[in-house]
């Protein structure tokens, strides 16, 4: 993992931000795997302070293989992938799936996504 | 430009923007808030575009407060700041005010700007209700907007036609049929058991050349929209090539209630169809038993019925929801609430549910708003589970909250509800101890039994409850979702043509067949007999013979006839069982459909009579095809001990 990590925040009061992570600098680095804590404490690596569905430690962004994955951590109020055959009923994240770059996803009621990179 | 419609200054938008911000709890100024701001302007540029498409300003603003969902009522910043994409929309706005020489924003600028920006919850929203944006942008940058749309008029031919239709009802079907000279209305169609309006039109060009007769049902824009839309994920690829289509988006205007669609039919010849409600008193009931067979079932069975894919259920999470609410519960406006009010929430314990009675408190927590009914001040609410992939979940124990003041609330459909107070007004049991009741039933109907002419069948109104919870091993298809003779039609060379895909879904196979049997004992049987009980009683017995395989049954001719439709269906339904031989499968199914009808006012009183009885019958049979002598094959013809026992001879 060379490049750098951007997240768009989708939704909210910080609707439009680019939130912006490199691997020598936030999260946890083993050899190629990366992995980002995302959640409404402040010591999370993605804090999301402004939104009362986040969990304190909500959710995880992994990188392994070339790709990234996105883990719930029993949180409260669910991690959820959009859903393309229904846009109004999103996907639960159950454990851990892959998440591709530009894909939404939902931690509490904010919505996220990767910026694709180019 | 002198532009009357789209000089709505910024500074009066953001007055909107930021009280609907308030109402969802933001405390932010968003892109959807700003969104909804220009969507509010009565005939402004957006909603004027939109209509064009077939959107409504309500619809379009649900969805979008659906996906970005209500905000908790702790604030935890000062103001109302801005969003960051907010402040790129402005500064976009802005830039498009300077090109033309303007020092202020106003409606279209920014307009332009949210579909510039292209990324925001509105405009994502819009393209997943199959905006054609590129086509919005276009629209948004062009269009001077009218006062009044203005085209040539419509004129509707009703001399053929014997009813009467309504001023709203005459403008939808004038604005569907824009830029026809003339439409003619051939026939009402008899509807179904929904308030909508099914008419068959023959459209007319100025050079009196005719276009092939279409359906048209004119309904409350909801209803008519989401019927769009589940024609749209479920039926458009799974429909055989001859058949009726929705072709287009449906028509509503934002100065109606009302919407429209129209159904066309690709067919090989001319001709209107007609349904089969109608159609089906010239048959007999084995051309009907055939033609259900060989037209509707291997016609339409490929992409449908026969999908047959493993599906093992809780009888509530498909049939709870047919029944009525749960609960009718009148709103409270305390903050807190009392002491000793239960609490539900999902998993539902039913006894707890089937405790409660007039009067007590409730607290609901985390349902879903199903329905908004402005006029009525109330919502419906079903329970909710976060995210569950399984729809049909979402619509069961449905609560109907009454008395809500919307200057105060905002409800929105698909909105999850983390916690409502209330009193509860009315119970399900009553609703139904209350349908029955008007039945005038002639016999003891709150006993364990319902018992006539020696016969004895368990009472539905006791023993639903303990159904809902039995587990059935089924299967799952794509299923219209309310299959009655109204709603199959007869189209050229005897093809069959279905409509009304407001309820299809992906649900228990045999819910269609128990729907149908329903009409087809309500509207081709029952009227050979009566609306009395005895009548009733007479078509149950028939029933009893039928289930039990007796090929000798006491009646006349021509009543063995109307009865082979029913034979020809029992076919149909054996085929589509999850475990071949397996028939509480469908009894479940036949139980609950049949117990719903009876709490349908549009159904006359007898066939609501009847319902009750095949209730009865069907929760009896399920029993019987439970038994475990029955499951180890020890008694392979079903025999309905207790029910034959004292069963008299006599004919009838």
């Amino acid at each position: 993992m060379e490049h750098a990590l951007i997240v768009m925040v989708m939704s909210g009061v910080e609707d439009g931000s680019l939130l912006k992570f490199r691997p020598d600098k936030t999260g946890e680095l083993h050899e190629e795997q990366w992995s980002l804590n995302i959640g409404r404490r402040d010591e999370n690596d993605v804090c999301l302070r402004n939104d009362t569905f986040v969990s304190r430690q909500h959710a995880r962004l992994h990188w392994r293989d070339e790709r990234w994955w996105l883990e719930d951590c029993d949180s409260t109020n669910g991690t959820f992938l959009e859903n393309m055959d229904d846009f109004f009923l999103d996907r639960r994240v159950k454990g851990i799936v892959p998440l591709d770059e530009g894909q939404l996803f939902r931690v509490g009621r904010t919505w996220l996504r990767i910026q694709p990179n180019e | 430009m002198s532009d009357a419609m789209s000089n709505i200054p910024l500074k009066d938008l953001l007055i909107s923007a930021r009280q609907e911000a308030h109402r969802m709890r933001h405390f932010f100024l968003g892109v959807e808030h700003l969104f909804i701001a220009l969507l509010e302007i009565k005939g402004g540029l957006t909603a004027s575009i939109l209509a064009d498409e077939g959107f409504t300003p309500e619809y379009v603003i649900d969805a979008i407060r659906r996906k970005a969902g209500k905000g908790s009522r702790h604030r935890l910043w000062a103001g109302i700041p801005n969003s960051p994409r907010t402040e790129v929309v402005l500064a976009i706005a802005y830039e498009i005010a300077l090109e033309h020489g303007r020092q202020s924003i106003y409606e279209r600028d920014l307009l332009v700007a949210v579909l510039e920006e292209n990324d925001s919850i509105p405009v994502r929203v819009l393209a997943s209700l199959g905006m054609d944006m590129e086509k919005f942008r276009h629209q948004a940058r062009t269009r001077t907007v009218k006062r009044s749309a203005t085209g040539t008029f419509v004129k509707v031919d009703l001399a053929t036609y014997d009813g009467e239709l309504g001023k709203d009802q005459l403008f939808i079907l004038r604005r569907m049929f824009h830029g026809y000279a003339e439409v003619r209305v051939e026939q009402r169609l008899t509807g179904g058991y929904t308030p909508a309006l099914l008419l068959v039109v023959t459209p007319i060009h100025v050079d009196r050349r005719e276009d092939a007769s279409v359906v048209v049902k004119i309904g409350q824009t909801d209803s008519i929209l989401d019927e769009a839309q589940r024609y749209d994920r479920y039926v458009k690829n799974t429909l055989p090539p001859l058949t009726a289509r929705l072709e287009e988006r449906p028509t509503a205007p934002d100065t109606s209630d009302l919407a429209g669609i129209k159904y066309t039919f690709i067919t090989d010849s001319d001709g209107h169809p007609q349904d089969m409600r109608v159609a089906a008193r010239s048959w007999t009931g084995m051309q009907l038993g055939e033609w259900l067979h060989s037209r509707l079932y291997h016609y339409f069975g490929d992409a449908w019925w026969k999908q047959n894919r493993p599906y093992k259920f809780d009888v509530w999470q498909e049939y709870d929801w047919v029944l009525p609410p749960v609960l009718t519960l009148e709103i409270s406006r305390e903050e807190k609430a009392p002491e000793d009010a239960q609490v539900l929430h999902f998993p539902i314990r039913r006894q707890r549910l089937e405790a409660l009675e007039y009067g007590d408190n409730v607290v609901v927590e985390n349902f879903i708003v199903q329905k908004v009914d402005r006029e009525k001040r109330a919502i419906w609410l079903a329970l909710g589970h976060g995210g569950t992939a399984n729809t049909n979940l979402t619509r069961a124990y449905q609560i109907e909250v009454r008395d809500i003041d919307f200057d105060h609330d905002t409800y929105y459909r698909g909105e999850i509800v983390e916690r409502l107070i209330g009193r509860v007004w009315k119970t399900r049991n009553e609703q139904l101890v209350g349908a029955v009741r008007a039945l005038e039933p002639d016999f003891e109907f709150n006993g364990e039994k319902i018992i006539f002419n020696n016969t004895r069948l368990m009472n539905p109104l006791l023993h639903y409850t303990s159904l809902l919870d039995e587990m059935i091993d089924a299967s799952l298809c794509t299923i219209h979702g309310d299959l009655h003779l109204g709603n199959i039609l007869i189209g050229p060379n005897n093809s069959a043509l279905l409509i009304d895909f407001a309820r299809t879904r992906d649900g228990h196979t045999l819910f269609d067949w128990a729907t149908l049997e329903v009409s087809l004992l309500v509207n081709f049987i029952l009227p050979a007999f009566g609306e009395s009980w005895d009548n009733a009683r007479q078509v149950v017995e028939i029933l009893v013979g039928i289930n039990r395989g007796d090929t000798r049954l006491n009646i006349t001719a021509e009543i063995a006839e109307l009865f082979q439709a029913i034979r020809a269906l029992r076919q149909i339904i054996s085929d589509c069982l999850a475990n071949s031989g397996h028939l509480e499968e469908y009894f479940i199914a036949l139980a609950f459909c049949a117990l719903r009808a009876v709490t349908w006012d549009t159904m006359s009183v007898g066939g609501r009579r009847l319902m009750f009885l095949v209730s009865a019958l069907a929760m009896h049979d399920y029993k019987y095809y439970q038994q475990p002598e029955f499951v180890s094959g020890l008694t392979p013809t079903p025999d309905a001990t207790e029910f034959f026992n004292s069963r008299t001879n006599e004919g009838f």
